[in-house]
């Protein structure tokens, strides 16, 4: 972080501009500690997006507070889950508004499945090429997508915390799933 | 408006389905990497440097429900193709693809273009 006073950030915005954008936080000191910091949009961005996941966790904390694990705890994203899937399976011709299918049963059946035999509980998302994404987040920072189809394979994507990517297929079942997903925290 | 998005050009994506615009919401608040995954490629409106206000109000004529959006610049750094598709109701309308001849997005794009996008209604 720099401190700027404002007669040289009055003369020299672009700079201190520029240090904003490329993630250096500008405080500017004020009168009567009323100071104001210049931060990039992507920044800013990023902060709000902590403050939704504060007040997530805080809520989720509320919600669980006799539970004091994510293993505990798996009981309710299982069941968020499976209504979330239920949606999924509510979706209709052309739910993305640009001609994607509805869901077939032998899938949303197959991911159904999955859910109650996971170890740890993905993340889970309807796609517009009639796959269902699983997701997973770890305290690391990386970042896995496993995509399941109709097909005996799913697709696994991985961005590590460092940007670098991984992408493979693994056999499209449970036991597969929690091995990936077991390496995946370990 | 031709087929040439300057950098700092804002494009505005719709989360379908309206009625349950949240399935694609995360845990920690931001949007997954599967609203990207479109085989015809990611339907946009572009900002033309109008007002986020004035872009929401327009699309809100067509849709209800949450909009995104992102710079034209995150498009170009994730290597997706950014196509100027105007039709007889929206003149803003535009396409994101995943290159020249391949509309959709790879995973790669996706995710970069998940994280790049800002809730803005």
């Amino acid at each position: 972080m720099i401190i700027a006073k404002q007669m040289d950030l009055r003369s020299n915005l672009k700079h201190y501009f520029d240090l904003a954008y490329n993630g250096e936080p500008v405080i500017v000191p004020r009168k009567n500690n009323h100071n104001v910091v210049i931060l990039s949009e992507d920044e800013y961005n990023r902060l709000n997006q902590n403050k939704r996941v504060t007040q997530y966790l805080s809520l989720s904390a509320n919600m669980d507070k006799d539970q004091d694990s994510l293993s505990v705890n798996k009981g309710n994203v299982k069941m968020h889950n499976l209504e979330k899937l239920n949606v999924i399976k509510g979706l209709s011709e052309n739910w993305n508004g640009n001609g994607a299918p509805p869901f077939p049963e032998s899938l949303t059946d197959k991911i159904a499945a999955f859910l109650d035999k996971l170890i740890i509980q993905p993340e889970i998302f309807p796609t517009a090429l009639c796959t269902i994404q699983l997701e997973y987040d770890n305290s690391r920072r990386d970042h896995m997508e496993i995509e399941i189809s109709d097909d005996d394979t799913a697709e696994v994507f991985i961005v590590n915390f460092d940007g670098s990517e991984l992408t493979g297929t693994i056999p499209s079942t449970a036991e597969a799933i929690n091995e990936r997903a077991g390496a995946f925290y370990g | 408006m031709d087929n040439h998005f300057e950098d700092n050009e804002k494009v505005y994506r719709a989360v379908y389905p309206p009625e349950v615009a949240d399935i694609f919401w995360k845990r920690d608040g931001s949007i997954s990497s599967a609203a990207f995954a479109d085989p015809r490629g990611l339907s946009v409106d572009r900002g033309n440097y109008r007002s986020e206000k004035a872009v929401i109000i327009s699309m809100q004529k067509r849709f209800q429900g949450r909009i995104i959006t992102l710079y034209s610049k995150h498009c170009k750094e994730a290597g997706a193709v950014l196509r100027y598709a105007p039709s007889k109701s929206n003149p803003y309308h535009s396409e994101i693809h995943g290159n020249a001849s391949t509309p959709l997005l790879s995973k790669s794009q996706r995710r970069y273009l998940a994280r790049k996008a800002a809730i803005c209604y």
